[in-house]
């Protein structure tokens, strides 16, 4: 007889204070797999090691596993057991693969329906079948877990929509312009938002990056670490019909760019539109640019009522998507019950 | 069923155009992804059975089927789903083939239901043919390819407005986000008026020559109107080409544009005299009124101008 269970702790259950005590690094994970391999009742495991979660997953031919598992956590000297064990939950037989399934398709996780993780559950498994810890059961679960992930991101909306500023903007971006590898960005001030911005765009193919700042060295600085261009704060203006894109973050208390300029560009322009990004607080551009043809502007509020609009649209999958991944765990269980 | 009969493929063609629409959109709403591969198939399945459909009726005619309203409609819906996949070859455009395949549907519908559009005028006594000379032929059967180009580019205009309408509204989790972007759906436009322009200028140019030698048969508001939505559809292009007229207007303009050609199309007879022994028979009910046979020809124009 082999009981699957899984001892776990993470987002859910602790709080960051909490996580922070009891993340594990590559040697703390290293030393986990060594001493669980001296364990003779498990014949199984993987450690699912995030920023959000821990997770031992394993198979045990004892009915004691939680006890054993405890016990060896209390010599365990990589992290705080007492910690981990006071925010930690526990689960048997069709729960870990009802689990595993949420995890990997990313509904258990902080930004629901987000991907990273299911990487993250990828790795975990590489390294599992690397040391050789897991056999006949934990391969077929990581195996159907991955699939489910698919299943759920094919057929359910909860990866539909971003949900963070800088997705929304690429998002947005690639709905005016399309391919965004011709796309020239310009960026206004040096702030933390709009470089964040501009990552998200350069992840999705932009490739000339302007910036331009009160401070001119700090331009030059940005514009080395995205391996664009500066230019000086009194010239941008002149060449503005030359971007597509135009993020504002600065921290200015005036407009930084009055509707006049922007009408400029835009007759410059002849026809193309005009992506206008305006992050900063208060606003860098005036609003009324937002009536002229062809140029679309979105402010830190549109941006910000869009991904959460996206999150509650996820948000609304979640149930639905969870009764489906219940059921999935159940058939593969029961598949494994008959074998 | 009669598998000889024009009508039974041209109704399952748009069965499958239905399929192909609403199973699609469906999908589509349920986020399930978009199924453009299994639309295409549909899509080409329905114009293989429409092609079958509109080969037999040419069979029935000894020509190029455009005498009467239903047939002309069919012919349109034929180009334009043809443009379609044609254009996919060369530049593809997210959910396109949905929006065809939904306005494939509504113009089968709107020619197959009426069952007075589908008169067989071929049926009557001592018809021998539609089209008098193969180049008539040529400039009806491509005048009428240029209208399914434009209907396929009223569709483009449309997408365009959707998704320009979401991003001004900020309405991201409208059914626009699956919609190409703006500036393709823009420059697919351009491009489809091109062709547009081109066709329809080809067939002026071939039927300018049957004017030529037998002006006394053309009817007056076939030539205006003819002439008059080639040069609406010159202006556009022109406009567009010199980037005075863009975005929101283009697009509006290019719907326009369609909606007047196809009211146009009234009369727009694509067969005016047909060739047989009975006259008496050869009025086509589509454009009954507007009969080529009750409207000033240009030589009657002329000889009144004379007169007074």
């Amino acid at each position: 007889m082999q009981n699957l269970f899984l001892l776990g702790c993470s987002h859910h259950t602790a709080p960051l204070e909490v996580r922070e005590r009891i993340s594990l690094n590559a040697e703390g994970v290293q030393a986990a797999t060594q001493e669980l391999s001296a364990l003779s009742s498990l014949r199984e495991w993987a450690i699912l090691n995030t920023c959000n979660r821990l997770e031992f997953y394993g198979v045990s031919e004892s009915n004691t596993a939680r006890a054993e598992m405890d016990e060896w956590l209390s010599r365990f000297s990589a992290l705080d057991a007492n910690a981990f064990l006071a925010s930690a939950f526990w689960q048997e037989g069709v729960g870990v693969v009802q689990h595993l399934f949420e995890v990997s398709s990313g509904l258990d996780s902080q930004m629901v329906g987000e991907t990273e993780i299911l990487g993250q559950v990828k790795d975990a498994y590489a390294d599992a079948v690397a040391c050789k810890s897991v056999g006949t059961m934990l391969n077929q679960l990581f195996q159907k877990s991955f699939q489910a992930a698919k299943w759920a991101r094919t057929h359910t909306g909860i990866g539909r929509g971003h949900v963070s500023i800088g997705n929304v903007a690429v998002e947005l971006a690639t709905r005016i312009f399309g391919n965004l590898s011709k796309s020239r960005i310009l960026i206004i001030g040096t702030g933390e938002v709009g470089e964040a911005t501009v990552q998200s765009l350069q992840s999705r193919g932009c490739r000339s990056v302007t910036i331009t700042s009160r401070t001119f060295g700090n331009a030059a600085d940005l514009a080395r670490k995205f391996q664009g261009s500066a230019v000086a704060f009194t010239d941008f203006r002149e060449q503005l019909d030359t971007f597509d894109i135009v993020i504002s973050a600065t921290d200015a208390n005036d407009i930084i760019l009055q509707f006049e300029d922007i009408e400029i560009a835009r007759a410059r322009r002849r026809g193309h539109p005009m992506f206008l990004i305006d992050l900063a607080m208060p606003r860098d551009i005036d609003q009324r640019a937002a009536l002229l043809e062809n140029v679309f502007l979105y402010n830190l509020d549109d941006l910000s009522a869009i991904a959460n609009e996206n999150l509650r649209q996820r948000q609304k999958e979640v149930e639905s998507c969870k009764e489906s991944l219940a059921a999935r765990a159940r058939r593969f269980w029961d598949g494994i019950g008959s074998t | 069923m009669d598998f000889t009969e024009a009508r039974t493929w041209l109704w399952a063609a748009t069965l499958l155009y239905a399929v192909a629409f609403l199973g699609g959109s469906l999908l589509a709403r349920r986020g399930a992804g978009y199924p453009s591969f299994l639309l295409l198939i549909f899509v080409s399945l329905g114009f293989f059975l429409q092609t079958r459909g509109l080969y037999f009726r040419g069979m029935d005619t000894h020509a190029c089927p455009l005498g009467n309203g239903m047939e002309r409609i069919q012919f349109i819906a034929w180009s334009f789903v043809l443009t379609y996949l044609i254009i996919r070859l060369v530049f593809k455009l997210q959910l396109l083939g949905l929006f065809t395949a939904g306005l494939a549907v509504l113009l089968s519908l709107a020619s197959l239901l009426p069952s007075g559009l589908d008169n067989h005028y071929w049926k009557a006594p001592g018809y021998e043919k539609l089209f008098a000379s193969p180049w008539i032929e040529l400039h009806a059967a491509v005048a009428i390819f240029s209208y399914g180009v434009f209907a396929l580019l009223a569709v483009v205009s449309a997408m365009y407005l959707v998704q320009h309408s979401a991003l001004r509204h900020r309405k991201v989790s409208s059914i626009a986000s699956f919609f190409p972007s703006i500036s393709q759906l823009e420059a697919a436009a351009g491009k489809l008026l091109l062709v547009g322009v081109v066709f329809l200028s080809v067939s002026i140019a071939v039927g300018s020559i049957h004017w030529a030698k037998d002006y006394e048969n053309v009817a007056l508001p076939k030539l205006v109107v003819t002439v008059g939505v080639w040069i609406l559809y010159m202006v556009l292009w022109s406009l567009h080409r010199m980037r005075r007229l863009y975005a929101k207007k283009f697009a509006r303009a290019c719907l326009v544009a369609f909606l007047l050609a196809m009211v146009s199309m009234g009369t727009v007879s694509g067969k005016g005299k047909p060739v047989q022994a009975n006259q008496a028979t050869g009025a086509d009910p589509v454009v009954g009124f507007l009969n080529t046979q009750a409207i000033p020809s240009l030589r009657g124009l002329i000889n009144k101008t004379r007169e007074t």
